[in-house]
């Protein structure tokens, strides 16, 4: 372990001493196109080969996954489909937030009974061969009633186009199959993005940890088999490529504070900052935090680099906002709403500051002295958060038993202890990290403040609207951490052991989140 | 690393045992139920704290829970208590993490059948609005809310566990499973389950290359 570190270490000093002095544009061209995949050999080679079985089985769980979910089951799938539809159909972008969807997904829709199930955990999906029949004329109808794109996409309406684009793709080449096929298709590409998921928080416990090279494995794994990640990502949903794009953020920031800000991550610090906001909205929770760790970075580079290391900032910066600035531009010109269908999100805030404040203080944490109390009888960080975590699939409508979120506590409270034990262990090695933990905190509380605040719109008609721990998922690299930390808490002798457990953990917690779906619809 | 090898292979037979014990317990099946579905009227509604009461409940032997047809957009705690005269014959509460338009909560189950009992909901509210689904009838026999008659009789079903084990009924719901697909089959099943053993030998096999 000791030579792999140090190995580590002589790799990031001779990067930086050998690095030919390329010109700013010609590196940033190649951090791009390592981005895209278009540069991939030498950075891949890198890769250890544990990181890319992590993706591999994270791949194949979330493939499972989506067997598992019925067709339109999984959270705004109907909207999410239709958006593709529209995109891949016609090449524009969904106009309107309605549910009327096109006729012909309203069809398969009606035919998989996609609305009698939805958020009625006591009906099944179709179970009889006369339904199957029924579903087979009700795709053979779609396809009569098939008509060019979907304008109205709901909720999906107002998101960015970058992953709805990608899962044109399988939309497209499932040309001629039905509905389900596409489906199914678009699910297992979207599958993909689970794997990118754990390979980059494997990468990411790799550079925080570099000392403790089986515990990235013990985050990897845990990771690859947790069972939200691989129902949004064995759904059609933008969420699975958020938390890909979140995870690789997180790599390239503890990257860049290992081994120092170059040209080349601040570029694809840059990069992912941009595909993120046009990945999924709630990037923007995470897009301070970055910005932060852009600027701490370039500080720290300019020690010893001077004030050119500055121009890093300047270089991030512009490549993260120029979509948003693009796409403001346009709609200025263009006279349309200057955020497009965003805006009117924007109007719908109320009450006052302390009030939202202490809504999102409570959301998260229990009420404080002098607070209204806003979730009265709920203790939101069990009941919403941790309850939430242990399992809640489908529609939020397929929870386990009470007594297994009790159960629960014990693992949970294990992994806190040991975690922590880690942290008192090596406090001194924390102070020297002050800067870089700051950074990872502002991500996380960026996102937990925006989801606090789209919850608080709609306060109080719905006490938690966006309570919903997939809404947390771009975190996973810090729980892929904790976990590496808790493994590594149990010491040097038992650690590995106590690791496996961990893992042996979370495949249950997989398995049995798959049986209880299993349950729920088919049962 | 010999502990890594005894962590996995222990902890991989802890998960088999607990598969065998769960599948061979039986699913919840309905007992009883004064439901027909596609009937359901509301018949109340509150965006406070409620107690609603039902007589003439019939509570089947050996029912483990009791679902009511309740509307939330997020559901609060409920409580439910059947009793008959002032006696409390079962009793059971479900958290707030509910949605839809039913909430099943566990209850102690009574080995007997016992037939003129009465059926209490009781929830706390906060600015949500419940939905009360039942049936219209008339004000005797209608629930209750105190000495308020509600609209109708709330719709309540009786669940129990029913004769068969999960594993007895795999093929069927394998074979459920492979319904409303593109290309539907067992098959489907068979890739879910070749998948996920795929998943899990791959990460067994990691474990031990990279921690033992």
């Amino acid at each position: 372990m000791r030579l792999h570190a140090s190995t580590m270490r002589a790799q990031a000093i001779g990067h930086a001493q050998t690095k030919p002095r390329d010109r700013p544009a010609t590196r940033m061209g190649l951090a791009i196109a390592g981005m895209f995949g278009l540069l991939p050999r030498a950075m891949l080679r890198r890769v250890p080969a544990a990181a890319w079985i992590c993706a591999l089985v994270a791949c194949l769980n979330a493939a499972c996954w989506s067997i598992t979910t019925p067709p339109f089951q999984a959270p705004d799938e109907p909207d999410h489909f239709a958006y593709v539809k529209q995109l891949a159909e016609t090449g524009e972008l969904p106009s309107s937030g309605s549910e009327q969807v096109s006729r012909e997904e309203l069809d398969v829709l009606r035919g998989v009974h996609a609305f009698g199930v939805r958020q009625q955990p006591q009906e099944h999906t179709i179970a009889s061969e006369s339904e199957q029949r029924e579903l087979l004329n009700a795709l053979a109808q779609a396809s009569v009633d098939a008509t060019r794109g979907s304008p109205a996409a709901g909720l999906a309406a107002s998101e960015p186009p970058v992953y709805y684009a990608l899962e044109a793709v399988p939309y497209i080449l499932a040309r001629g199959a039905n509905e389900l096929a596409r489906l199914q298709l678009m699910r297992l590409a979207s599958a993909l993005f689970a794997g990118l998921t754990a390979l980059f928080v494997f990468l990411f416990v790799r550079e925080t940890l570099p000392a403790s090279r089986w515990a990235w494995t013990v985050a990897g794994l845990s990771v690859a088999f947790a069972p939200l990640l691989g129902l949004m990502s064995g759904s059609v949903n933008p969420d699975s490529m958020l938390f890909a794009v979140s995870a690789a953020s997180f790599y390239v920031l503890a990257r860049a504070f290992r081994r120092g800000l170059t040209t080349r991550t601040a570029a694809a610090l840059g990069a992912l900052t941009a595909i993120g906001l046009l990945s999924k909205l709630n990037f923007v929770g995470l897009a301070p935090g970055l910005l932060l760790g852009l600027v701490v970075l370039s500080v720290r580079a300019a020690r010893g680099a001077g004030r050119s290391a500055y121009r890093l900032i300047a270089l991030g910066g512009c490549v993260a906002l120029s979509p948003a600035a693009l796409y403001i531009a346009s709609n200025a010109l263009s006279g349309k709403p200057t955020l497009g269908i965003v805006s009117s999100a924007l109007h719908l805030t109320h009450g006052s500051l302390f009030s939202q404040a202490s809504y999102i203080w409570q959301l998260y944490l229990p009420r404080l002295p002098g607070m209204v109390d806003d979730f009265p009888g709920l203790f939101t960080t069990r009941q919403l958060w941790f309850n939430g975590y242990v399992g809640l699939y489908g529609w939020l409508d397929t929870p386990f038993p009470a007594w297994v979120d009790n159960l629960a506590l014990i693992p949970a409270a294990a992994i806190a202890l040991l975690c922590g034990r880690s942290l008192v262990q090596r406090r001194s090695a924390l102070r020297a990290r002050a800067a870089e933990l700051v950074v990872y905190a502002a991500m996380a509380l960026g996102l937990m403040l925006l989801i606090g605040a789209d919850s608080f719109h709609a306060f109080p008609e719905t006490d938690a609207e966006y309570a919903q721990v997939r809404y947390l998922l771009p975190l996973l690299p810090l729980l892929g951490a904790i976990f590496a930390l808790a493994a590594r808490g149990a010491g040097r002798r038992w650690g590995p052991a106590a690791g496996t457990l961990i893992v042996i953990l979370f495949v249950a917690h997989d398995i049995f989140s798959q049986l209880q779906v299993l349950a729920r619809y088919y049962g | 690393m010999r502990s890594v090898k005894v962590a996995l292979v222990a902890g991989l037979a802890s998960l088999a045992a607990a598969l065998v014990l769960t599948l061979s317990a039986s699913p919840m099946r309905v007992a009883s139920t004064n439901r027909v579905p596609g009937t359901e009227t509301p018949i109340a509604s509150t965006r406070a704290g409620a107690t609603y009461c039902q007589a003439h409940e019939v509570l089947p032997g050996g029912s483990s829970a009791i679902r009511v047809w309740l509307d939330a957009a997020a559901g609060p705690r409920v409580e439910v208590t059947v009793s008959s005269g002032s006696r409390v014959l079962a009793s059971g509460a479900r958290g707030s993490d509910w949605i839809g338009s039913s909430v099943t909560i566990p209850v102690k189950p009574l080995a007997r059948t016992v037939v003129g009992t009465t059926v209490c909901v009781s929830f706390h509210l906060h600015d949500e609005t419940i939905i009360v689904q039942g049936k219209a009838a008339p004000a005797a026999v209608a629930a209750h809310e105190g000495h308020r008659a509600l609209a109708g009789r709330m719709l309540i079903e009786y669940l129990r566990p029913g004769a068969r084990s999960w594993l007895s009924q795999a093929t069927e719901v394998a074979r459920r499973l492979g319904l409303g697909r593109a290309a539907a089959g067992t098959w489907v099943a068979l890739v879910a389950f070749a998948l996920l053993v795929a998943a899990v030998v791959l990460a067994s096999r990691l474990l031990l290359r990279e921690l033992a």
